[in-house]
């Protein structure tokens, strides 16, 4: 996995050889925003013979530091993982022609950079709408690792569609200040449990791992999961899963970079072409009344034909 | 609500044991004259043993997080005091090599990302007839390492103050010749230190899995070795000391919690700086009241 010793030129390695590479901002073991990341880089080896490379970074010196090895090692495709990796791509992107960075959770383009973004506001949306009918104290909530724009926008969804079903419900934010610490989830959910809270929206990579963790110790609690189908994590407290098929959506990308036909630009991925996704949990769904699991469902088609759109948010 | 303020005391409890476990350690550690900077490393290294055991039963994970505890003190202790290397480089080092052998050997053995194991938690203990008590009664009803911190605490308070083993401890932090005046191997003091140390961080690291989060995250650590080494500052290098400290840390880092919980308008950056703000206020309000070890930090002076 390590790449080849970095050089402080811009000289680039030929090579004709289809190699990838990852970068993440956490481990790839947290069965989550990382990890769905990862699966998609083992999609691409799979389906396009491209060899693979990962790395975790771990401070925003490291992105750029990353970066620029993959870049001169002559990767075809260098994947910073999150909407924190666009500076550093801005500023490496150019020495490093040949090769094609990409950065999903971000809007910013180049020559050779390109962003992913993902309609996350979608799902969440109707997460809140199951999350206000699923509670039966009309108080839910969201955590989240750090308040990065995506995470924040789509909290905002998440308390649209709560307020769409239920239009006194209260929600809740609260950030954990780190994606690792799991025993910090496990507090802040217990804390919001304390207070009256019987839903939570979490999207804080492992650290919310702890928050499925005190839904096992607290049984009226339910979770929602995010970034990948965390349905099975605690499959009797988990009402549903905000869903991004990142692996989909990077094969989709490194296809057309493969074969010539890509173009460096803003992607964005929604319901429609369902790369995001809200995926409930059946065996919990009998715990919403019918009539909002209908209005969900109307919702849901509504954004699968591209005919909805989210309410402004203040 | 008449219960809130239980629930933050609940909650400080929960924060401060593994720091208070930690910091116990670091105490009996630092009051031999060492700084073992690398408890961080060896609390995560010991989170990831106790994972693994316990899939077996939460006590089977609490004892390999104490035997890698154990491990990885020893190897700090083999570096600083029998090949006599710099306290700090080694427990840096040290803390790094058992941070990033967590999270490798998490890696191997669980395929990366298809399963972060999960392992049963430590049931609560209830103490009889006080736990049935109103309101309070349910603050003493924690899983088994809380009471170990206590106990340890308290244990540690007698070994120093109150036995000839723990007055030699002490003069070997002080002053090792001493110590070897009195015919006493000051290294062996250290070793058995670093030991006693090297436990009580592995069973931080493990009640972070079988007490607190039923997982194992990378760096789940979350830089609560660095803190205890901190808190003993805090707690001016006595027993007790730590203990308020470790409650007092705790305390902080619970409202953080308990202030997001409750919608209270503060930004979230400032609650989640308050434990240190904190830690840093009463270090500076309590500067002058006692000093750290003479010996502290400093490679003992060979015989002769």
């Amino acid at each position: 996995m390590i790449v080849a010793a970095a050089c402080s030129g811009t000289q680039q390695a030929a090579t004709n050889e289809f190699r990838v590479a990852l970068v993440t901002p956490g481990p790839v073991s947290d069965r989550s925003w990382n990890g769905s990341a990862y699966e998609g880089l083992e999609f691409i080896r799979d389906s396009l013979g491209a060899k693979i490379s990962h790395v975790q970074a771990k401070t925003p010196a490291d992105f750029e530091e990353n970066f620029r090895q993959y870049g001169a090692a002559g990767y075809s495709i260098v994947i910073g993982h999150g909407f924190e990796f666009q500076d550093a791509a801005k500023r490496v992107a150019p020495a490093y022609p040949r090769t094609v960075y990409l950065i999903t959770g971000g809007r910013v383009t180049g020559e050779n950079l390109a962003s992913v973004s993902f309609a996350f506001e979608e799902p969440s949306y109707l997460a809140g709408m199951a999350a206000a009918a699923a509670s039966r104290t009309g108080m839910v909530a969201c955590v989240g690792g750090t308040q990065l724009p995506t995470v924040k926008s789509s909290f905002r969804a998440f308390a649209a569609g709560a307020s769409a079903i239920r239009p006194q419900v209260s929600v809740i934010t609260a950030y954990l200040g780190n994606w690792d610490d799991a025993s910090a989830g496990r507090e802040q959910a217990l804390a919001l449990a304390r207070r009256g809270v019987d839903v939570i929206f979490q999207d804080a990579d492992a650290a919310g791992l702890g928050v499925f963790q005190a839904a096992r110790e607290q049984r009226a609690l339910r979770i929602i999961g995010s970034n990948a189908n965390q349905n099975d994590v605690a499959p009797r407290a988990t009402l549903g899963s905000v869903v991004i098929d990142v692996p989909r959506a990077l094969l989709l990308l490194a296809t057309q970079v493969k074969d010539g036909s890509f173009t460096p630009r803003l992607y964005r991925f929604t319901t429609k072409e369902e790369v995001v996704r809200w995926v409930p949990n059946p065996a919990l769904m009998n715990e919403l009344p019918a009539a909002d699991r209908e209005q969900i469902a109307s919702t849901a088609s509504l954004m699968r034909q591209g005919r909805f759109t989210l309410p402004p948010t203040p | 609500m008449s219960d809130v303020p239980l629930g933050v005391i609940d909650a400080t409890i929960r924060a401060a044991t593994p720091i208070g476990l930690a910091a116990i350690g670091e105490l009996l550690a630092e009051r031999a004259g060492i700084l073992n900077i690398g408890i961080e490393g060896g609390m995560c290294l010991a989170a990831f043993a106790a994972v693994v055991a316990g899939a077996g039963s939460p006590v089977a994970g609490l004892m390999a997080g104490v035997l890698a505890g154990i491990l990885t003190a020893s190897v700090f202790a083999l570096f600083v005091i029998r090949l006599r290397a710099q306290q700090v480089i080694v427990g840096t080092a040290v803390s790094m090599m058992a941070l990033g052998l967590s999270t490798v050997l998490n890696r191997v053995l669980y395929a990366g990302l298809s399963a972060a194991p999960q392992v049963h938690t430590l049931p609560p203990m209830r103490v009889p007839v006080l736990s049935a008590l109103p309101g309070v009664g349910q603050l003493l009803a924690q899983p088994l390492p809380t009471y170990v911190l206590y106990a340890a605490g308290a244990s540690v308070a007698w070994f120093l103050y109150r036995t000839i083993g723990g007055l030699s401890l002490r003069a070997t932090g002080e002053d090792p010749s001493a110590v070897r005046a009195a015919g006493k191997d000051p290294a062996l003091f250290q070793w058995a230190a670093l030991v006693v140390s090297g436990a009580l961080t592995g069973l931080a690291g493990a009640t972070l899995v079988v007490a607190q989060a039923g997982t194992f995250t990378e760096n789940m650590s979350a830089g609560r070795g660095y803190i205890a080494i901190a808190v003993v500052a805090l707690g001016r290098w006595t027993p007790a000391g730590v203990l308020v400290g470790s409650l007092l840390f705790g305390a902080a880092s619970s409202l953080q919690y308990i202030v997001q919980a409750y919608g209270v308008a503060i930004p979230y950056n400032l609650t989640l700086a308050a434990p240190y703000a904190v830690t840093l206020f009463v270090l500076a309000a309590l500067r002058g009241s006692h000093r750290a070890p003479a010996r502290l930090g400093r490679t003992i002076d060979l015989p002769g």
